[in-house]
């Protein structure tokens, strides 16, 4: 095709691009993998049946205050990733402040319980199904977003796909939330950031191959 | 593409808002930006030089959603157009970041012209001294026959005589290696 032609078709029938509309599809991609998951555990694992008592409660909010601010922080630099000049990112090491934050949280809960507990804290009841459910409840929320990227343009493909994965992984690992009742931080600490971190490599492997454009 | 950065973003930001003829405006001055590019860092391919910057410009109209405004065009384009100049490479075939690419790029370059070089300097010493100096200096340096006439004090049509019968003489090494 002659290039000339190509830029009168091209032009043709330009529609107008709304103010923000990266950060609007991002946010669609990521609601509608989002209700997906949670469609998957009210139909699968159930909602805590003390939800609403539970949210009323500080280790709730502990939790959530850790998987939603890895949410928000992997959010934004998949946002930013969505472009081609995407900047650096090496203010991502804010990641490591509620990692360690809870840590130390986890620390001082081990340190005011008897040694002989430990093990069954760290465990809970469900250490052996947390990590793959996280990760599996990402794979809709990872789909929502690969939906978005199909109209953006990242040229950093692996990391993209990393960021993509943490941010799925993160989301999913809010929304298990609803559904998990394990109430210590070690066990949050390692079983959560495990499947969130499963969700974040298959992101950076599959990244190079799906995010192609 | 550091000219005619304000009146670039202008059309890009129009465009963005819906006005056609402004967008037409930029991938046309587009055009000339993208072919310089690409011929810088990749001369001798014309056709795939034109697929590149056509497949550009649809990656800068498809992708315009990707554009923040208030961030410099230039550096937009220019990470499109990188990302698209790679993707070639990786089409072909080759599968490597962008700076070993780069590398690998320059180093065949070099080394196919110092294959060329030594082909040219072998079979050169298979013919006369006096005609493989006249075909050097005509052939490869680019003199005139004049020119080369004075370099190696030798009357003009000496040198075409020599220049006439090294070729010659090359010709039947090059078919007779070839057999």
């Amino acid at each position: 095709m002659n290039t000339d032609e190509l830029i009168k078709a091209l032009a043709q029938d330009l529609k107008p691009v709304r103010r923000h509309a990266l950060g609007r599809r991002m946010c669609l991609g990521l609601v509608l993998g989002s209700l997906a998951s949670l469609f998957l555990i009210g139909r699968m694992l159930g909602f805590r049946p003390d939800l609403w008592i539970a949210m009323q409660g500080a280790t709730f909010w502990m939790k959530w205050t850790y998987t939603i601010s890895l949410a928000a922080c992997a959010t934004a630099a998949t946002a930013k990733l969505a472009r081609p000049d995407s900047g650096s990112l090496a203010w991502l090491w804010i990641l490591a402040i509620p990692v360690a934050g809870l840590g130390i949280i986890s620390i001082n809960e081990l340190a005011h319980t008897p040694p002989g507990d430990w093990l069954k804290m760290w465990l809970g009841a469900s250490w052996r199904v947390c990590s793959s459910l996280v990760f599996l409840l990402s794979v809709p929320i990872f789909a929502g977003l690969l939906w978005a990227f199909r109209r953006m343009a990242p040229t950093r493909l692996r990391a993209a796909g990393a960021t993509a994965g943490l941010t799925a992984g993160a989301w999913s690992a809010t929304l298990y939330c609803l559904h998990c009742p394990e109430v210590s931080a070690i066990f949050v600490l390692t079983w959560y950031s495990l499947g969130i971190a499963f969700a974040a490599m298959l992101g950076a492997l599959l990244g190079p191959r799906l995010l192609r454009w | 593409m550091q000219a005619n950065e304000d009146q670039l973003r202008s059309w890009m930001v129009r465009g963005l808002g819906g006005d056609a003829a402004a967008h037409a405006q930029l991938l046309r001055a587009l055009l000339p930006l993208l072919r310089g590019f690409y011929r810088r860092r990749m001369t001798g391919q014309e056709d795939v030089i034109e697929d590149l910057v056509q497949e550009t410009l649809i990656a800068v109209h498809e992708k315009r959603m990707t554009y923040d405004p208030v961030r410099p065009l230039s550096a937009w384009l220019h990470a499109i157009a990188r990302y698209k100049m790679v993707d070639s490479f990786r089409r072909g075939g080759r599968t490597c970041g962008f700076d070993e690419m780069e590398g690998a790029i320059f180093a065949d370059d070099r080394a196919d012209e110092n294959d060329a070089r030594t082909d040219i300097d072998r079979l050169l010493a298979t013919i006369p001294e006096k005609q493989a100096r006249v075909i050097r200096s005509t052939r490869i340096e680019g003199l005139s026959t004049a020119e080369a006439a004075i370099r190696h004090s030798i009357g003009e049509s000496d040198v075409k005589v020599s220049v006439h019968r090294g070729l010659k003489a090359l010709a039947t090494r090059v078919k007779d290696s070839m057999k």
